[in-house]
């Protein structure tokens, strides 16, 4: 018997959520099932009678942890549906499995990336953004891992949030530069944050004067790694989890049962590691 | 391919008509595909209307059961309910199609709806008033939420039909513009087997006409014509063929049997030459001859009258006479044996003997055994001898000679009649020797000697010198009558 999945994913088409899609249909071709995408934030209503629509299993990127939302996976839960939480496990119980990145992994990689600098002490603004929530959710993780990287070479930590809108990075890396001399490294939580600082950091030719921890694999990203306008960059497998979170929900579904945690890693691409 | 015009044309038509009937094919089934789909997604969509209506007539119902107990209003609440039941599928197949999966969606949240309506109205039954309360109102969250999703299955349904029917638009251009192109195409293409198939036709009947012109012309000489065309024109260029070796072989076939007929007129004309001349013959014999029964007949009486006279010189010479004469009357064939030609010579012998018995000298020498042997023509040796006794010895004194002298010598039979005679000039030889023609005149003064002559010349006509004539001056004439006796005359009597 054919089974069809639902993952309810944030609405924004960003590239990491568009490389999990295309990583989720494409498992789906190979394990002929079927799977249909909808909106977890934009229309809350789709999550709360996702129980009644007939679903095998849901993929689920619930980045917040809001009352509603939990209340209604909690009652798929007891439904005995399937769920697979990426990236964030917002619910701990049985028919819940994880996949994702563990985000400590990813404040360690941002950690020995700043380390890198040489630089003894160092003042860090970290940005989160809506944009990848996965990574603001865990925000916590995410700074102690940075931590016990750098231990006291970390002399100050600050953190700034970025919206939904993709150019309003641009404006926090204006004010950042102008306002705060004593910043030594800016590390950005999104691929196009990233993008966007960095045009602001050339704008006001300050490059080389801020390091710039980036994120994602963009191809522009990549070249500004290599002419060391970008110290590095944290890179995750958004098409893995994709695929990976189809083939654990067929698994689940065949079997009953499914390794409850995957991670699937982190890259740093950095001039040594391109 | 079949050469025959017959089946030319139908193979033409057939393919012509196949290009045009594809494209039409083509569309006809694509349009009626298009009708299937649209009404398929009608269909699908007026059923997804259906199970929406019911949904809202569940509404009134429910509430005013819910608020007043009315029976009515429950038994078309479970009417509804179990109509509803009824109504969704049962088999829900999971399919790669978005459509196809809301539907599926939309299926298994009307079978939530149903549960959730079954327990509002048992929790109304049980006066649970908070329950159904509760109940009531995440049941028009559920009602609300089925019917956007119909909506957004219709609106999907309605998009992916109008990208179809952009699809098909798109599709039904292309097929008819291919459709038209197909149709120039073969519009050009029957148009060129046309005049290709008209010119395999008219150009042979073309040349056909040419040639047939040629032919009444009366050039049978043209070659046979081959052409590379239908069947029908190269059976009419075979049958044109034999026509012309037919009428060729019959105008020839006419022409020998002209000549024929001209050879047999030829041969008719010579023969009425030659029955003229037998019938001049004729005529130079009778005109040669007296009339001699009344001659014979007085000479008989002459021979008895000088019997009762006693003078038997005069009854010797008359009887001599009279055998002569007799020689002459009986003797009807054209050719007679040498002896019986000589033994009329010797009657004429003694009569001139009588006339002329110190004048004229005659031998006769002729060996005995030709005599039998041979034939000559009849009355040819006395009118020769005569000839030289009448015109030999005029004006000339002293004893006149004539030899009459028959030999055979390689197959020739040579009679000689020689005088020592005055001679014949040789105008008159020559005159003498030519052979009458058949338009000859003849004149009441044939001679004896040109009697002769003409006759050997009739009986021989291929030999020129069958008869010559050698004559001096003052010397004498010698007559030769040649032979050849392996030669047959040319006529027999």
């Amino acid at each position: 018997m054919k089974l069809h999945y639902a993952f309810f994913l944030p609405a924004e088409d960003h590239s990491f959520f568009s490389k999990l899609r295309d990583g989720a249909v494409d498992a789906a071709g190979s394990m002929d099932c079927a799977i249909t995408f909808h909106p977890i934030d934009s229309d809350p209503l789709s999550f709360e009678m996702a129980r009644y629509s007939g679903f095998d299993g849901f993929g689920l990127y619930l980045y917040e942890k809001n009352k509603n939302k939990l209340q209604y996976l909690s009652e798929i839960l007891k439904e005995g549906i399937p769920v697979v939480q990426i990236e964030n496990e917002v619910i701990q119980g049985s028919g819940s499995f994880f996949i994702g990145t563990n985000n400590f992994d990813v404040g360690k990689g941002i950690g020995k990336l700043a380390l890198d600098t040489g630089i003894d002490t160092l003042n860090m603004t970290l940005v989160y953004s809506k944009k990848n929530p996965g990574v603001m959710s865990d925000r916590n993780l995410v700074e102690m891992g940075i931590k016990s990287v750098m231990g006291n070479k970390l002399s100050g930590l600050k953190t700034e949030e970025t919206s939904l809108n993709s150019l309003d990075a641009g404006m926090l890396a204006y004010d950042l530069l102008k306002n705060d001399p004593s910043i030594d490294i800016i590390v950005l939580t999104d691929p196009n944050d990233t993008l966007v600082t960095v045009q602001a950091m050339i704008d006001m030719n300050l490059v080389g004067m801020v390091q710039i921890i980036g994120f994602g694999e963009h191809e522009t990203i990549k070249a500004y790694i290599e002419k060391g306008v970008i110290l590095g960059s944290i890179v995750r497998n958004p098409y893995r989890i994709g695929y990976s979170t189809v083939m654990a929900l067929k698994e689940i579904s065949l079997n009953g049962y499914t390794s409850a945690y995957v991670d699937t890693g982190i890259t740093i691409l950095s001039r040594q590691n391109p | 391919m079949k050469n025959s015009l017959k089946e030319r044309l139908l193979i033409y038509f057939s393919i012509s008509m196949i290009i045009i009937v594809f494209p039409m094919g083509f569309v006809l089934i694509n349009s009626l595909n298009l009708q299937e789909i649209a009404d398929r997604r009608f269909e699908d969509e007026q059923f997804l209307q259906e199970l929406q209506t019911q949904l809202i007539d569940i509404q009134i119902p429910l509430k005013s059961y819910l608020t007043s107990y009315s029976s009515s209003s429950l038994a078309k609440l479970l009417f509804i309910i179990e109509t509803l039941n009824e109504s969704i599928p049962s088999d829900r197949p999971v399919t790669s199609s978005n459509s196809d999966l809301i539907k599926r969606e939309i299926y298994f949240l009307m079978d939530s709806y149903l549960v959730q309506l079954n327990q509002i109205i048992e929790q109304k039954r049980g006066r649970k008033v908070q329950q159904y309360i509760n109940s009531y109102e995440k049941l028009i969250n559920l009602y609300e939420y089925i019917s956007n999703r119909i909506d957004d299955v219709s609106l999907f349904g309605f998009r992916v039909q109008l990208e179809e029917y952009r699809s098909f638009l798109e599709l039904f251009r292309r097929i008819q513009i291919y459709g038209l192109l197909q149709i120039l195409l073969a519009t050009a293409f029957a148009f060129s087997v046309l005049m290709q198939t008209v010119n395999s036709i008219a150009n042979p009947m073309y040349q056909l006409s040419l040639l047939a012109g040629k032919l009444s012309g009366g050039s049978f000489d043209i070659p046979d014509v081959h052409f590379n065309s239908v069947n029908e024109v190269n059976q009419v260029a075979e049958a044109f063929n034999d026509m012309k070796h037919n009428i060729h072989h019959n105008i020839e076939e006419l022409k020998k049997q002209k000549e024929m007929e001209q050879q047999i007129m030829t041969e008719k004309v010579r023969n009425l030459k030659m029955e003229q001349l037998l019938k001049k013959m004729e005529l130079y014999t009778m005109q040669a001859q007296m009339n001699p029964h009344f001659l014979f007949n007085t000479i008989n009486t002459g021979v008895q009258l000088a019997i009762v006279e006693e003078a038997d010189r005069t009854a010797g010479y008359m009887e001599n006479l009279a055998a002569l004469f007799r020689y002459n009357i009986r003797e009807k064939q054209f050719f007679v044996s040498l002896r019986h030609e000589l033994e009329g010579l010797k009657s004429y012998y003694n009569i001139l003997k009588i006339r002329f018995p110190k004048t004229l000298n005659l031998l006769l020498d002729v060996e005995n055994e030709l005599l039998d042997s041979f034939n000559c023509p009849a009355m040819v040796i006395q009118p020769l001898v005569e000839n030289s006794v009448l015109h030999a010895f005029k004006q000339k004194e002293g004893i006149g000679t004539i030899i009459v002298s028959v030999s055979y010598k390689d197959s020739v039979l040579l009679i000689s009649v020689s005088d020592d005679g005055i001679g014949i000039p040789e105008e008159t030889i020559k005159e003498l020797l030519t052979p009458h023609t058949h338009d000859y005149k003849l004149s009441s003064r044939v001679m004896g000697l040109e009697n002769v002559i003409q006759r050997c010349y009739f009986f021989y006509p291929g030999q020129k010198d069958v008869i010559d004539i050698k004559s001096d001056l003052d010397q004498g004439t010698e007559i030769l009558i040649k032979i050849h006796t392996e030669v047959q005359p040319c006529i027999k009597l």
